[in-house]
This record gives C-alpha cells, structure tokens and sequence, in this order.
C-alpha cells in the first residue's frame, strides 16, 4: 500500500493506494490516524480518495472506524471515488451505512 | 469426520410464523408457474431442484449445537442449545441399534441458549450413559445444576440418570477425546468464550462461535489464524455485519461475516459455515447474507486458493 496526503482548498485529501488486507492495515492506520490529527489541528474535513484503491479487507474497514472515532467531532471523514470492487465491499460489510460516500473527490476549492 | 449441525441459530430459538410458511408456498406456486405433479416425490423434487434454499427449506431455528462424528464410539457434540433435543432423540435411536451410549459434549461458554437443551437431553435420563462435558470454564456444572433448580425447571439436575463427568481444561494443553485430538483457545466473550479444535487422521474441523474480534485488538487475531490454520471446516460466529459489530452492537460478543472470511483466508482453511444466525434474520435475509459472504470472499480472493462458503442450517450434514 502506497499513502500520500495533500491539502485541497480547506481540506485535507488522503490518497491511499494498492490494496489493504492483513498484511498492510497497520500502516494504513496508523497514515490515517496522522491525517485525522492533522485534519483537526487545521480545522478542516478530511476526503479519503479511493481511487487508487484496488481493495480494502475487513481489516482496513476497521482502521476507517477507529480513525472515525479518533475525529469524534472535530473531523468529518468522506470517502470518495471507491473502484465497483470496493463500492460492492462498502455495501456488503454495511460501511455505507457508516460513512458518506461520494463519486469523486471533487476540485480543489 | 462427518458434521452435523443440530442447531445454528444465535441468542434465541425461533419458529416460523405462519405468514412466513404462507409466503414461502406462495413463492413456490409462484415458481411452478401452472406446473402439474403426478406425485409427492414429484413435487420435492421440483423443490430441491428449483426453489431457492430459503422458498422451499428453512434455516431453522434452535440454538447451538453440532455433532462432529469421527470418534471411536462415543458422541462428539459442540454446546447444548436447543438443538440438544433433537440430537438426543436421534442418538437414542442409533444406541438402540447399537452406538456405544459416551457422550462427549464441549461446551463453547454458559449462556443459556448455550446449555438450555440440557434439561430435554434425553440420554440425560438413560442410566446406561456417560455424559463428559469438556469446558474452559470451572463453572460449567453449577451452571447447568442452576438452570434445573425448581424456580426455573421442575426436574432438578439430580434427578437425571446417566453418570456425568465434568472436566475443566487448560489453554494450550490437547487432549485427547475418544481417539479425537482436542485443542482449546479462549474467545472474547462476557464470562469468557472457548473454540475448539478438531483433529484426527489429518482432518480438522474448528467451532468458534460467541466470540467477538474487538476493532481495537485486531494484534492478537494472529492467534486465531493459527487456530483455524489449514482447517477443512470452520464453524465460526456470524451473527453480524461488519458495520453492525463495531457500532450499534459492538461488545455484544459476536463477530462479523467477513472477518471470519479474512481469519480464514489468512489461516488458509478451505471451508467456512457460517453459524450462529441473527434471531430476527428471516430465512431470506439468511440466504442473502451468505450470498454477499461468498461475493466478499470472491473479490478478496486476489491468487490465492478460495474458500468454500456454506451456510449452516439445522439438519445440514457436511463430510469432512
């Protein structure tokens, strides 16, 4: 899994890449705990890009809930633009339910 | 081996109720579409072939409990649900042409749709048998002794006939039971849960059910990858959805369907019954949420070998 984060107008965009299963979810986690933190020390939401994404297991589906946890209130998380094999895990393990998604990131605004 | 399940549903014994039974034989006249059969054994056909498990069958509806044959001659039977009733009818019947009358019973934990078969156990009655009740937890006879004390049941436990013996075992110490080779591990579960391990002539089959994979403990899910490692059959905990486990009903004990698929995939099992079935789950919801676990194993599969998602139903039989 390849991570980058970058500013985007008053937000922060988390761009995660490859694929998150039992091997890489440590590192995922621990890339968007500090990206929540860094969200909140600026004020602004926090967008995970999933674009990049091939596929998320069970695993990296339970670091986006302790990242939602460590954002309480002060951090809004959106995950955006899943490929059609993420969006169906999203459905299937009820995360979209949990979180909001949208199509696409977006621009910069 | 040979599994067979006596009980797969969660928490609480259900029963159709008589607008669900309606439904499904209107699905079936639905299905037959003006199709005439000369017979029964016609028409049962049409239902095995072409009905959808959940329109010509049903899941069931009693708590825990699953038989693994495989012993020299004795019973081996995971947890006492209410599916206890049933078996012990049918074991009455096999030790009357002939099966040896030893009982092993490994019980998972104590909750009560855990153990509440005991007092309708049938050869709990039978002098001639012996009853071995393997546990993790040294409270495992006062809690079925409390269970048929008279403010709950009117025949106290010590009124059954057959001799009993309870055993209380340690973590990482196998065991043998009846040629059978035992291996406990402890889940988490309020007032603690144990999943056994199965193993004979190279075959394995695990139980883990009641037990919850907590989202800030995902460190030790190692040890329950070693535990299902190379299993051919893993009965595991799905009571939930991912996203139901770590929010409205986290520390509720149970685990997810997909994280069994994940423990399972990492422990390279081949096989996975789904277990321990939502109350309120209706046969269909059932049904669709094995078909979104084998969809999820498909798309998490990547170049590894699959994993063969069943779903456990009472009365189910599956050769290991």
């Amino acid at each position: 899994m390849n991570w980058a984060l970058r500013k985007s107008g008053a937000r922060l965009v988390a761009e995660p890449s490859g694929r998150v299963d039992e091997t890489t979810w440590e590192q995922f986690s621990e890339c968007l705990i500090s990206a929540v933190r860094d969200a909140s020390a600026a004020g602004v939401p926090l967008v995970v890009d999933l674009a990049g994404l091939d596929y998320m297991s069970s695993r990296g589906l339970r670091a986006l809930t302790m990242a939602k946890r460590e954002a309480g209130d002060a951090v809004k998380i959106s995950l955006a633009a899943p490929n059609d094999r993420m969006r169906e895990i999203l459905a299937i393990s009820r995360y979209d339910k949990l979180f909001e998604i949208v199509d696409d990131v977006g621009p910069d605004v | 081996m040979l599994v067979r399940f006596w009980g797969t549903r969660g928490s609480l014994p259900v029963a159709q109720q008589a607008d669900q039974i309606s439904g499904k034989v209107a699905r079936a006249l639905v299905a037959a579409d003006g199709r005439k059969f000369a017979n029964e054994a016609e028409a049962l056909a049409f239902v095995k072939s072409d009905l959808e498990f959940s329109t010509g069958a049903t899941f069931g509806g009693a708590t825990s409990c699953v038989e693994i044959e495989g012993a020299d001659e004795a019973f081996i039977v995971c947890d006492m649900g209410s599916g206890l009733r049933e078996f012990g009818l049918n074991a009455g019947r096999r030790c009357a042409a002939g099966h040896a009358r030893l009982y092993h019973v490994f019980l998972s934990h104590l909750h009560w749709d855990h153990i509440m078969g005991m007092p309708f156990f049938g050869p709990g009655f039978d002098p001639g048998a012996t009853i071995v009740i393997h546990s993790g937890h040294p409270d495992a006879e006062q809690a079925l002794r409390r269970q048929q004390e008279e403010i709950s049941f009117p025949v106290p436990f010590d009124w059954l006939r057959a001799k009993f013996e309870f055993i209380t075992h340690e973590l990482g110490k196998p065991f043998l039971a009846d040629g059978v080779t035992v291996t406990l591990i402890r889940q988490h579960h309020s007032h603690d849960s144990y999943g056994y391990r199965f193993e004979r002539d190279g075959r394995s089959v695990i139980y883990s059910t009641d037990s919850e994979h907590k989202l800030d403990d995902m460190e030790s899910e190692g040890a329950f990858e070693a535990f299902f490692a190379n299993a051919d059959l893993v009965i595991c905990d799905t009571m939930y959805s991912l996203g139901d486990s770590v929010s409205l009903k986290q520390d509720w004990g149970h685990s997810s369907n997909i994280v069994a698929v994940d423990l399972c995939r990492a422990g390279g099992a081949k096989r996975l019954a789904l277990f321990h079935h939502e109350p309120t789950y209706s046969d269909r919801d059932i049904a669709r949420m094995h078909a979104e676990t084998v969809r999820y194993e498909e798309l998490v599969r990547e170049d590894r070998p699959p994993l063969e998602v069943i779903c456990a139903y009472d009365g189910l039989e599956v050769a290991i």
